[in-house]
């Protein structure tokens, strides 16, 4: 309710809910103009319904300790209600202006003290004096705008009748007090004052830049130079526009020569040249870049038509210049951010990325250098790998401090990227300018990237001439550097990934030699050793398994590792042949495939061919047919043991055996007496997505 | 350089940390005929060896807590008792990330208990 009586306008003051109410007491005696520039005031300190602020708590604070009351306030009276600021032993932050005894304060220039607010007739009908909190003293200053406007009053508050009042001594620090509330607020309205204004300015600063970056690329988009060669003579007219777009001194004519020698190196001959054009056959339509003294390098289209004389010999070759730099580094910076996502994906390593990202970069913002550098932070200084240099261009390998060229390490340090377009007037780098120029860094990029959140390595794009960057340009950086981060973060992942699993294996294994333990522990009792010594056998043989699985990070083992790695351990492994092609298990698989061996080749000790000295095993796999019905047939064969003879009883060896590769059987053994084979099938899509 | 000890007292010191381990380690030794002395980590191992000039064999752990790991104990054995044989046991490195001392043999655990044994005997019989 009482929100809604609030005031609301410079005009709005009649129509509330407490109108009333207010005409009921003496306030609304005061003039119509006196209230209407309190409501002014009070809107110009924008003030009311603001959270609590500590300096104004503080003189509440102070207040009630200097008059011994249990309540004080910074009561702002508005024009349904008063509104405390700040409060000490009160809990309602506002009430309804009929419980105000600050609005009797508001006619004075003197503090206004009721010492028993029971007798005194402006109160004592008050529900604050009559109902609770029984307030029963009064004492408040006003609160004085420099213009000379109460606004409301620093009040102090007894429950106890005080018919002494305040003290000389507290009275005039009562009324010092409310004078620093109005130093407060008028220092809170300044500062919002230089807030505002500082963020205007910028508004104004950042539009006018938008736009003139705005125009100029748009005159630079519009632009078309014309011009005609004598081709007899080479000699160049031109318009003001062709002199303009090559950066050339305003003039009539020049030699073909100049602007020919303005190519640069890797688009020379794709320009007409005297040949060409004596004999006419220079091409029509060409694109090729120049490098201008003032604005670096700049793309230039350039189409051409023959005059002819009467016998079709070419007289003049004329036609339109137009600098299409804006379109052509749009393009490549596109195809750049393409290729950029692309590369990224497949590399695996941090200095890779800053290679190709600095690569990428050189092309689209037609560099005149571009690489990265390793850096080290406690010396701030970087190591410049091998860089990517312009044709003429110095090569900068080696070490660096970053001081010795300026201050922007400690943006880069702060992870920003760092855009210094003019190493002459950057405030970073303006100190140090000369042993950049020096360098032939007239433009320079540098891009931090973050090796698990420190600063480790940096990309950097130089220009040897003035560079006009538009804003779609600086974008482009910031977006190759927000792509090597992501790409980096995704490696970082990776490895943690890795790690994991490397101690997820470790601690598998550590639990297999605990299990080892208690089992030699609990069967210690067992009077048949081959039993227990079986059980730690297999025991081996599944976290042998384990480490082939653990090397290839729990995808999947290739066949012939897991083969291997069963029969090796036994010091057996000339005894075997093994062949087959590469073929990959999925992880369940692979420990199937290892315990089968492990008791084919137990079984083949105990019983086959490798229980005499020259007996041996033969092992091989095939695949066979395609697609979701392809086939993995596994076949081990023993020679020149004993002959094969089929066992009385089925142990846990011959059970796992018959259980075959899947757990499904396709099993088929024989008994011959050549010795002992088996053959097992199974499903590929099963071996290779069973988990 | 033969040490001169009594017959038949041939003593193995043990260095492992996780005691059921260590159990079974003992168990072998002993069931292998020797006579088992146990360390819980590599320091304890020091000043056994430091203490007394019978033992014989040392089978030992690598990933142990305290100042010097197992490989770190191994070496010094080799370094400064070079006539004691060394056995070292691992669950979490590979035979080929390490660097083993001379005259050492490694096992991955979980290990080959008659392995372990046979190689004791060997051991012993130099």
């Amino acid at each position: 309710m009482q929100k809604s009586a609030r005031y609301t306008g410079r005009h709005g003051s009649a129509l509330t809910p407490f109108k009333i109410e207010i005409a009921l007491f003496p306030l609304l005696e005061e003039p119509e103009a006196v209230h209407q520039k309190r409501l002014e005031a009070l809107e110009a300190y924008d003030i009311l319904d603001t959270p609590q602020e500590p300096e104004f708590d503080d003189i509440v604070l102070v207040a009630t300790a200097l008059c011994k009351t249990p309540v004080a306030l910074v009561s702002l009276v508005e024009l349904g209600r008063q509104w405390f600021k700040a409060r000490i032993g009160f809990e309602a932050c506002e009430t309804p202006i009929g419980q105000s005894v600050c609005a009797h304060a508001l006619g004075r220039q003197d503090t206004l003290i009721i010492p028993d607010l029971t007798t005194d007739p402006r109160t004592r009908d008050n529900t604050l004096v009559t109902e609770n909190p029984h307030i029963r003293f009064y004492a408040g200053a006003p609160l004085i705008t420099p213009g000379g406007v109460v606004i409301g009053t620093l009040c102090v508050i007894d429950t106890e009748i005080r018919p002494a009042g305040l003290d000389d001594a507290q009275r005039k620090a009562l009324e010092a007090l409310a004078r620093q509330v109005i130093l407060l607020l008028e220092a809170r309205r300044m500062s919002r004052r230089k807030d505002e204004l500082f963020r205007r300015q910028k508004n104004i600063a950042s539009t006018i830049r938008t736009s003139a970056i705005k125009t100029v690329a748009a005159q630079e988009a519009g632009r078309i130079g014309t011009y005609e060669i004598d081709i007899a003579t080479g000699n160049v007219k031109v318009s003001a526009e062709a002199c303009r777009i090559f950066g050339l001194p305003h003039a009539d004519s020049y030699p073909a020569a100049t602007i020919e020698a303005m190519i640069v190196a890797e688009d020379q001959g794709r320009q007409s040249n005297s040949e060409s054009r004596r004999t006419g056959d220079a091409e029509t339509d060409v694109e090729y870049r120049i490098g201008t003294p003032d604005r670096g390098i700049r793309w230039i289209s350039r189409h051409a038509t023959f005059e002819r004389d009467a016998d079709g010999k070419p007289l003049r070759m004329l036609g339109t210049v137009q600098d299409i730099t804006a379109q052509k580094r749009s393009i490549a910076r596109s195809a750049a951010l393409l290729d950029l996502g692309d590369r990224l994906r497949d590399l695996e390593d941090i200095e890779a990325m800053a290679l190709v990202a600095s690569d990428l970069m050189a092309k689209a913002l037609d560099a005149s250098r571009a690489g990265f550098g390793i850096v080290d932070l406690p010396s701030e200084s970087v190591m410049i790998q091998p860089e990517w240099c312009a044709p003429g261009v110095d090569s900068l390998v080696g070490l660096h401090h970053f001081r010795s060229y300026g201050s922007f390490i400690d943006d880069l340090k702060e992870g920003a990227t760092v855009v210094v377009t003019d190493v002459l007037t950057d405030a970073r780098t303006a100190k140090n300018a000369k042993a950049l120029t020096d360098l032939g860094v007239r433009v320079l990029v540098n891009l931090p990237i973050f090796d698990h959140g420190k600063f480790s390595l940096v990309v950097f794009v130089h220009h040897s001439t003035p560079y006009a960057w538009s804003d779609e340009e600086l974008s482009f950086v910031r977006s190759v550097g927000n792509r090597i981060q992501s790409a980096l973060t995704r490696l970082q992942a990776e490895t943690d990934q890795d790690l994991l699993n490397q101690e997820i294996g470790h601690r598998l294994k550590n639990t297999f030699a605990m299990v080892q333990a208690i089992a030699s522990q609990t069967l210690r009792p067992v009077a048949e050793r081959d039993h227990v010594l079986n059980f730690e056998k297999r025991l081996q043989a599944l976290s042998r398994a384990h480490d082939t699985l653990l090397a290839q990070n729990w995808m999947g083992a290739d066949v012939s590792a897991l083969v291997t790695g069963s029969i090796e351990t036994l010091g057996l492994a000339d005894r075997f042949d093994i062949s087959g092609p590469v073929f990959s298990f999925g992880p369940r698989s692979s420990l199937s495939l290892s315990l089968l061996v492990h008791e084919l080749t137990t079984n083949a000790l105990k019983y086959g061919a490798l229980s005499n000295p020259t007996g041996r095993v033969a092992i091989d796999w095939s695949i066979e047919g395609q697609g979701d019905n392809a086939t993995f047939r596994f076949r081990w064969s023993e020679q020149g043991g004993p002959p094969a003879q089929q066992p009385q009883t089925k142990g846990f060896g011959s059970r796992l055996i018959n259980m075959g590769l899947s757990g499904t059987g396709d099993v088929v053994a024989s008994y011959q007496h050549s010795g002992y084979r088996v053959e097992m099938t199974a499903i590929v899509f099963q071996l290779q997505h069973a988990k | 350089m033969a040490q001169s000890r009594p017959l038949g007292k041939r003593i193995v010191l043990i260095v492992e940390d996780e005691p059921l381990l260590r159990m079974m380690a003992v168990d072998l030794v002993e069931d292998a005929g020797f006579v088992a002395v146990e360390a819980s980590n590599a320091d304890e191992a020091v000043r056994i060896l430091e203490m007394r000039s019978d033992i014989r064999i040392v089978f030992t752990d690598i990933d142990m807590p305290g100042s010097i790991d197992g490989m770190m104990l191994a070496a010094a054995v080799r370094d400064r008792w070079p006539p004691i044989e060394i056995i070292i046991t691992s669950g979490h490195r590979r035979m080929t990330d390490l660097d083993l001392p001379a005259r050492s043999v490694f096992f991955a655990k979980p290990y080959d208990t008659a392995k372990v044994t046979a190689t004791l005997h060997q051991m012993a019989s130099h």
